[in-house]
């Protein structure tokens, strides 16, 4: 049986999904933080299987891939740090008691 | 320069210049529009000679004439022109001598006032805008100097602006005879889309190949105007209200040039009125309906300025009834005297009231013993309004009732008896009640200085003399008038007689005017309330628009300004609603712009039909 590309697909696509309810129900701001981490790697996969299947000769999506992986470790280090400022300041990272931008 | 450009050009320049000084300086340099207007009077004596004795010279060399392009409509250059003929050379005379007589009267009349500087600067742009109207060479410049008169007349009403009568008789004043002027600008808009010129001379020719209905309509519209200018019923209300201003304003314009101006305008434009035929039947019903009015009106009042406010009115009826006949010198000779006397009347009225503090006639009394000479100007100038030989008055008048009489125009004729009859008699009570008797409340008089007392006496020996002027007068404007026949003036003289005689019959010798109301007391009261024209005007006119501007304002108010309101208040309670939206939570954010995505797509994906 081969694995085609429907199936990663299917696996990004399970995978943004959770991501996407993690970032928007769960309370703690660390959670949200990985939650984020989750929906991103599921665009690693869509990009790498799409390059794989699609346009094998070139490593487009792959590149893409590595460059997003950067990216995200720097992203997961900077939002850890606003995650600690944020502490310091109202000694809570539940996202639920920060309503500062209320109109 | 051009003489005729200087005539009115001199006193605009003091206006200007006295409009730019600080008041402190303008009252010290009152000299400057006594001496332009000195500089007019000699140079309109020199214009006059040129055209002087009158038609056949001017066929001769051809009227003075000045042009100035002012600017082009669609094609066709807009001129506005000054030409020098007879009828003009005749109103610059009078223009220039009422003035000066006024301005030389004023600097005793208005010593003290603290605006006086003013009051000679407008009277200086009213000389000007008086003399560009009679020396307008063509509608669009005489419509011009029209407007800045009435400005003029709005600005010397209301000089005294701290008085609340004032204020309201100058704004009264600019309104009505505003209405006059729509008519007077719609004709102006007819003519040129008739003829395609406003040059006078060009109309004038062609007015006869108009047809009967457009110079009809014309003559009327023109006529609306003159009737707003020179109050004639039923626009006649401003006048007697316009006296709250001073009282040598009042002899200037609202006796001699202004409200001669609309009389001015049909002499000028006669032969549109005689092309249409109609026109001229109403110039005739209207100037007697008004004279015979306003005549009998005068006959009740009690302040001194309004008898003789009633009594211009009366007088422009019967210059109106001159031209009526289709006759340019009958309505002109009675304009021409008529400045004359009517503004020694209104200077005689002024040092009575300067020395006297009050214009309640009631109040005065015995006036005759203590002011020689006003006495003797006053009653030259009395004389000559009813129309006593060998006054003035008496040879203008006669001159209208001759033509009436010729024309044929019998019940105009004896309305206009009636009206002289009427005069005499308010003249009369006037007179007696002023000048006879003993000193009432207001007290002694004590007679004025010769700064007041020396243009009285010039204007006294014009209305003595002007009157033999009579045959010299028809040949200058190019018309046949005769001595007036012993049988109609024979007339004339015995209805002015007798209401004279009524006069003193009820009058005379400080007899108590309080029985004569008695006796007559419904026609009384409903001449005493100006017929309620006043009041119809107010309240159906002034009252419509009030309450129409009610209406307007309940629409602007509830409709108007509910859509604007309305779309405020939909705002704002959209944002209440929107606002619980922003908690301020993050997540809240995200799911929304999750679903906002997710509706995207569905759209989307169900517009492309996959």
């Amino acid at each position: 049986m081969t694995v085609g590309l429907p199936a990663f697909l299917l696996l990004a696509a399970l995978l943004f999904s959770l991501g996407l309810y993690g970032v928007t129900s769960k309370k703690s701001a660390v959670m949200v933080l990985m939650s984020l981490e989750l929906m991103a790697n599921a665009v690693n996969i869509n990009l790498v299987a799409f390059s794989r299947f699609l346009t094998p000769e070139k490593m487009t999506g792959q590149v893409f891939a590595m460059f997003m992986m950067v990216v995200a470790a720097a992203e997961i280090g900077l939002g850890l740090a606003l995650v600690i400022a944020l502490y310091r300041q109202t000694k809570t990272v539940e996202l639920d008691h920060i309503n500062e931008l209320r109109g | 320069m051009n003489i005729l450009v200087a005539i009115p050009l001199i006193p605009a320049l003091v206006f200007f210049l006295f409009f730019l000084l600080p008041r402190a300086t303008r009252t010290k340099m009152l000299f400057l529009p006594i001496g332009a207007m000195a500089v007019s009077l000699v140079l309109s004596l020199m214009a006059f000679s040129t055209v002087f004795p009158g038609a056949e010279k001017l066929a001769e060399h051809g009227a003075q004439f000045t042009s100035y392009t002012i600017g082009v409509i669609g094609g066709v250059p807009l001129n506005i022109s000054l030409r020098l003929d007879a009828l003009a050379a005749l109103m610059l005379l009078v223009v220039t001598i009422v003035g000066m007589a006024v301005q030389v009267y004023s600097l005793s009349y208005m010593k003290g006032e603290e605006r006086i500087g003013w009051y000679y600067a407008v009277l200086s742009l009213f000389t000007a805008a008086m003399l560009t109207l009679v020396l307008a060479g063509d509608f669009l410049l005489f419509y011009m100097s029209w407007e800045v008169m009435g400005l003029c007349s709005y600005l010397l009403i209301g000089f005294w602006n701290t008085n609340d009568e004032a204020r309201r008789a100058s704004i009264k004043a600019f309104l009505t005879t505003r209405v006059g002027d729509v008519g007077f600008a719609i004709g102006l808009a007819y003519m040129w889309a008739t003829v395609g010129s406003f040059d006078i001379p060009t109309v004038l020719g062609s007015a006869h190949t108009w047809g009967p209905g457009v110079a009809t309509a014309i003559a009327l519209l023109l006529f609306f105007g003159a009737m707003g200018k020179s109050a004639q019923f039923p626009l006649h209300i401003w006048l007697p209200d316009a006296m709250a201003g001073p009282t040598p304003a009042s002899a200037l314009i609202h006796a001699a040039t202004m409200v001669a101006a609309g009389v001015f305008l049909v002499a000028r434009s006669l032969p549109i009125f005689e092309a249409s035929g109609v026109a001229l039947q109403v110039v005739l019903i209207i100037g007697a309906t008004t004279a015979l009015l306003a005549a009998s009106m005068g006959s009740v009042q009690h302040d001194i300025k309004k008898v003789l406010a009633y009594s211009t009115i009366s007088q422009l009826g019967f210059m109106f009834m001159g031209l009526g006949t289709g006759n340019v010198s009958a309505g002109m000779f009675h304009l021409f005297t008529h400045a004359f006397f009517k503004s020694l009347l209104f200077l005689g009225a002024g040092s009575i009231i300067h020395s006297l503090h009050t214009q309640d006639m009631r109040e005065m009394g015995g006036v005759g013993k203590s002011m020689k000479v006003t006495t003797v100007t006053f009653t030259v100038g009395t004389l000559a309004l009813s129309g006593i030989m060998p006054f003035s008055g008496f040879f203008s008048k006669d001159l209208i009732l001759d033509h009436l009489w010729r024309e044929g125009h019998y019940v105009i004729y004896s309305v206009a008896l009636a009206s002289a009859f009427l005069t005499a008699f308010y003249m009369a009570r006037l007179w007696f009640r002023v000048f006879s008797g003993t000193p009432r409340k207001a007290g002694h008089a004590h007679e004025s200085d010769m700064k007041i007392l020396s243009p009285m006496i010039v204007l006294a020996l014009l209305s003595v003399l002007a009157g033999a002027t009579t045959l010299v007068f028809g040949e200058f404007l190019g018309s046949e008038t005769e001595w007036p026949s012993l049988v109609m003036g024979g007339a004339s003289t015995i209805v002015a007689l007798s209401g004279i005689g009524l006069g003193w019959a009820l009058f005379g010798n400080g007899r108590d005017p309080e029985a004569v109301r008695a006796r007559a007391s419904k026609v009384y009261m409903i001449v005493t309330n100006r017929f309620f024209l006043d009041l119809v005007a107010e309240q159906y006119i002034a009252g419509g628009y009030n309450r129409l501007s009610e209406k307007v304002n309940w629409f602007d108010k509830k409709v108007i300004n509910g859509i604007v309101n309305g779309v405020g208040v939909a705002c704002r309670q959209a944002g209440t609603q929107l606002r619980r939206l922003q908690a301020g939570r993050v997540q809240v954010y995200q799911r929304l712009v999750v679903a906002a995505v997710l509706v995207l797509v569905l759209v989307a994906v169900l517009a492309t039909g996959v």
